[in-house]
């Protein structure tokens, strides 16, 4: 009864076309960020902030980038950690070369060399998808690995690859302490998801959704696949690019190659198809989703297994990850392919009866 | 019935040809003025490794009239709609549209020109609402770069309201208003059929190339079809190409046939001229016994 | 001069231990248009499987001649590989009867993982040995004709063999046999096949218990190589390239596309490496695939892709 679009008029195209057009999810969403910015830093421990919030929010930035390419353009890709190396050390190098950077900026500038490089190898999609394409983006992430363990230029010329940032500052304030962290991660995740929610409700997401459904008839209809493509790519590898520089520079500190490896891109796949592939909401679901689920494993598991008197290794647990991940992403692709998102949707549909049955 | 009055995408040349009240499928058009030779085929061949689709196939189509091109299943004229459309590239021959001549046709050049497409088998974008996937047709005339559409203000904000008005009147034109929203797939057939002409016509197409838009429809279904096309080619002056094959539909609403058989043109002329020609009885109409 | 064949040698040897994971890829993919991801999962749950059967004979069985304990390990794991092929079929590929190849992609993705796990879950994740009696000393062949000779693994040598058999095996079964041809029909399109008879449920199943005993054997070879531990799964991930190469589904092709990145990956090695930094073995496959996917997506021997309107 509460979550009615009863008299909920729109007058205008500009209404109707909205981000939310239900007065109830505006409220929410407000709510929500008001919650995010002003009482999270107040209930939060540390350990919170480090292990749950700032790489959910990194996550999340890096599966709306991943869904952009994936979901809403139907590019498979299996290369993102590469996308997210090349962020990370194209920002370091920016960073730590010209001084007197501001870390934004640094930031931003990584973004673009993952663009470049998203464009490079996006290329093959115009002439191939499927499976094949998977292989190209597979090269991107070899390549990258190796690109960064054995060219010294671009690791400041360290032998392992291995580099680290300290001393990162905004605006004058430090981000040293996890609440500057997870307050700049959060404002850098709610901005650029703004920017990609337009995006996909625009004439370009259109364009990508179509390339996704059928090309031939996007091309017939006058849309460029070739154009569609790569600015899928782009912006896809852009936003990409950005999350990985926030999880090197912001949750690391420290990073090397290994870190950008072919699991997270694995990982990022996860992420959208459980969450929901074409849903900008879907990659905060299955960012949340992939984030919590080792934490709730690793407390739940020994507790169950106490219950029947087994003692449960964190290797057992690993493995129990694994199972989960690997059987979730069969469920889903089975029973609801839309993730998370769409079983979210059916959820709202049924609140807009409740408490009535039809 | 009748339509909605300035429903409708608009057109630079100017409205009211013709009757716009429709009884049965029977057309009026008694105004309309038939203009000069807009497309032109000539010499088409097509094969597919050892396959022949069409052989030597020349036709052409003159400004605001109903070309219909018929025959039987496998005469080539999905594929003679395809090479117009770029889909295909023939082997042989050229087109000419409004002067200008090609090998073979590239499928966004064509769009750009101003020729829009309908699709036998539904090229729909099932993932998208009907608005969307009638919004696609106005992508060619969006201008605002990527920047501009990501911050959405100003101009890129009044582009998108400027072009879901005119959504809309095709919505109000092809009577699908209730069905804005909802996921394409989850049409019905007769409806997905409308949102592909919809489509299409958000073109704004000079020449609109329509492949059995009828099929599979039954009786009420077919007269409102046929009321929309006669409608777009009456009041816009869009110039129809038209794949059908309930005789009645063409005869009665041609200016022109383009019989095909086998890949080879067997006929060529008015409905009249068609429908008494041997060749073209004997391979697909029959005779009655 | 000597150097430059025992590169060789070595390289088309290595190439041949890639083909036997390849060989999976294939089958399953001309059977039902299913490109395997979980192959290289496979081969380690066989491989695992198979490494504890053979430790768990002596002791429950009293069996100690290893070579008898060995073949029934190896029937065990063959068994295990079966069980698997069935439940793989039946819980997940047949609810996903004619969705995308994207949709399958990720399904056998999701199937690798779980593999993953369930096998180091029931079978452990310490490193096992496989002994199954490859000898494992180098020989020097060819004295008399290369000063010094040429440095050839016996093991490699074996390995190599082993997986030429099977290809004229399988090849003979998908050219000549029946189910071959029903295989193949059932590859090209499945609503099809199941319209003029052909069981896809059973048809499946074989297909996977066939690429499950393929996977036996390349786990076997590459454990005994390399002993039986996690990272045997990116040995898919190192056959990927090979099947891009060959064809996916060509079965010759995975042997020459296997010998041809074995050589490659050897040789750029050892004479470009040194100029690049070195390491380049992670990329030239697939930097190599990157460029016949441009050129010529269907690889050497494959089909040609037909994208119908």
């Amino acid at each position: 009864m509460f979550y009615r679009e009863n008299g909920q008029f729109k007058t205008t195209y500009r209404a109707d076309q909205q981000i939310l057009p239900i007065a109830q999810d505006r409220v929410a969403l407000y709510l929500l960020l008001a919650f995010a910015f002003m009482a999270v830093p107040f209930m939060a421990s540390d350990y919170t902030f480090r292990a749950i919030l700032i790489p959910f929010l990194i996550f999340s930035l890096a599966a709306i980038g991943v869904n952009i390419l994936v979901g809403y353009c139907g590019q498979i890709s299996l290369g993102s950690g590469a996308f997210m190396a090349v962020g990370a050390y194209g920002a370091y190098n920016f960073f730590v070369r010209i001084d007197g950077l501001p870390l934004i900026v640094a930031l931003i500038l990584g973004g673009v060399c993952a663009m470049l490089f998203g464009i490079l190898f996006g290329l093959p999609s115009l002439r191939v998808k499927g499976l094949y394409l998977a292989v190209a983006t597979l090269a991107a992430q070899f390549f990258s690995d190796w690109m960064f363990l054995r060219i010294q230029w671009f690791t400041n010329n360290s032998t392992s690859g291995s580099v680290s940032v300290s001393n990162l500052q905004v605006f004058g304030l430090s981000l040293e302490s996890p609440l500057a962290k997870y307050l700049f991660c959060l404002s850098v995740l709610a901005v650029i998801a703004l920017l990609a929610k337009n995006l996909v409700r625009g004439a370009v997401g259109r364009e990508w959704m179509a390339i996704r459904d059928m090309d031939v008839a996007a091309a017939v209809i006058g849309i460029r696949p070739m154009y569609a493509k790569l600015t899928a790519f782009a912006v896809s590898s852009f936003i990409v690019g950005v999350a990985g520089a926030l999880w090197a520079f912001i949750y690391l500190g420290a990073w090397e190659p290994a870190a950008f490896s072919v699991d997270q891109s694995f990982k990022l796949l996860f992420m959208v198809i459980i969450g929901g592939m074409g849903s900008i909401m879907g990659s905060f679901f299955g960012a949340a989703f992939i984030v919590l689920l080792p934490i709730f494993l690793s407390q739940f598991l020994p507790a169950l297994a106490s219950l029947v008197g087994i003692e449960i290794s964190t290797a057992s647990v690993s493995h129990a990850e694994l199972m989960v991940f690997g059987g979730l992403i069969v469920w889903f692709l089975i029973v609801e392919p839309h993730g998370l998102a769409k079983l979210w949707a059916i959820a709202k549909q049924k609140l807009r009866l409740w408490p009535f049955p039809h | 019935m009748s339509i909605t009055n300035g429903a409708g995408p608009s057109q630079d040349e100017s409205a009211s040809m013709g009757g716009s009240e429709l009884h049965g499928v029977k057309s009026v058009g008694a105004n309309k003025h038939i203009g000069d030779v807009i497309l032109d085929v000539k010499n088409i061949s097509l094969s597919f490794g050892g396959v022949k689709a069409l052989t030597d196939i020349s036709f052409n189509v003159r400004e605001h009239e109903v070309r219909s091109i018929i025959g039987p299943n496998g005469a080539g004229k999905s594929s003679m709609l395809n090479c117009i459309n770029g889909v295909y590239k023939p082997q042989q021959g050229s087109i000419t549209f409004r002067g200008q001549t090609f090998g073979h046709m590239d499928s966004h050049q064509v769009a750009v020109m101003g020729i829009g497409r309908t699709f036998q088998n539904l090229a729909l974008f099932k993932g998208m609402s009907v608005i969307d996937n009638i919004m696609t047709g106005r992508n060619l005339k969006i201008k605002s770069n990527l920047l501009m559409q990501a911050l959405r203000i100003g101009p890129a904000q009044r582009e998108e309201e400027f072009h879901r008005e005119k959504v809309e009147h095709i919505i109000d034109f092809l009577e699908i208003q209730a069905f804005r929203k909802t996921p394409v797939g989850q049409l019905p057939y007769g409806l997905q059929k409308r949102v592909d002409l919809g489509r299409a016509l958000a073109m704004e197409p000079q020449v609109l190339l329509l492949d059995e838009p009828m099929a599979g429809m039954n009786v009420e279904e077919k007269q409102d079809m046929c009321r929309f096309v006669l409608d777009v080619n009456q009041e816009f002056g869009t110039t129809i190409v038209l794949i059908e094959h309930d005789m009645g539909v063409v005869m009665d609403i041609s200016d022109r046939v383009v019989v095909l058989d086998y890949g080879k043109k067997i006929g060529d002329g008015t409905p009249d001229e068609v429908r008494n020609n041997e060749e073209v009885i004997s391979a697909y109409l029959g005779t009655s016994h | 001069m000597s150097f430059f064949l025992e590169t060789l040698f070595g390289g088309l040897m290595a190439g041949m231990l890639y083909s036997l994971v390849a060989l999976g890829f294939v089958l399953i993919y001309k059977a039902s248009g299913v490109f395997n991801f979980a192959q290289g999962a496979m081969v380690l749950f066989a491989a695992l499987a198979m490494a504890r059967f053979s430790e768990w004979v002596p002791l429950y069985t009293g069996i100690t001649d290893p070579i008898a304990a060995n073949l029934i390990a190896f029937a065990g794991a063959g068994v295990v590989m079966f069980v698997v092929a069935w439940l793989i079929e039946g819980v997940v590929l047949r609810h996903l009867v004619n969705q995308e190849g994207t949709t399958l992609l990720m399904a056998t993705l999701g199937i690798a993982y779980f593999l993953e796990g369930l096998g180091q879950s029931l079978f452990g994740s310490d490193i096992y040995k496989i002994d199954i009696g490859m000898p494992k000393d180098p020989v020097m062949l060819f004295e008399s004709v290369f000063e010094g000779g040429i440095l050839i693994n016996k093991e490699d040598f074996y390995a190599a063999l082993i997986a030429a058999a099977l290809v004229v095996l399988l090849s003979i079964f998908f050219q000549k046999t029946a189910t071959g041809r029903a295989l193949r029909a059932v590859a090209d399109d499945h609503q099809a096949a199941q319209s003029i008879g052909i069981p896809l449920n059973r048809i499946w199943v074989i297909v996977w218990c066939v690429a499950g005993v393929v996977a036996l054997v390349a786990g076997m070879i590459w454990g005994s190589k390399l002993g039986v531990q996690f990272s045997l799964t990116t040995i898919a991930l190192r056959a990927l390239p090979v099947v891009i190469l060959g064809g996916l589904t060509s079965v010759p092709g995975a042997i020459v596309g296997g010998l041809i990145i074995g050589v490659g990956e050897k040789l750029s090695e050892v004479f470009l490496g040194p100029y690049v930094g070195g390491g380049i073995e992670i990329w030239f496959a697939y930097v190599l695939a990157l460029g016949f996917l441009l050129i010529r997506p269907q690889g050497l021997f494959g089909e040609k892709i037909i994208d119908r309107v």
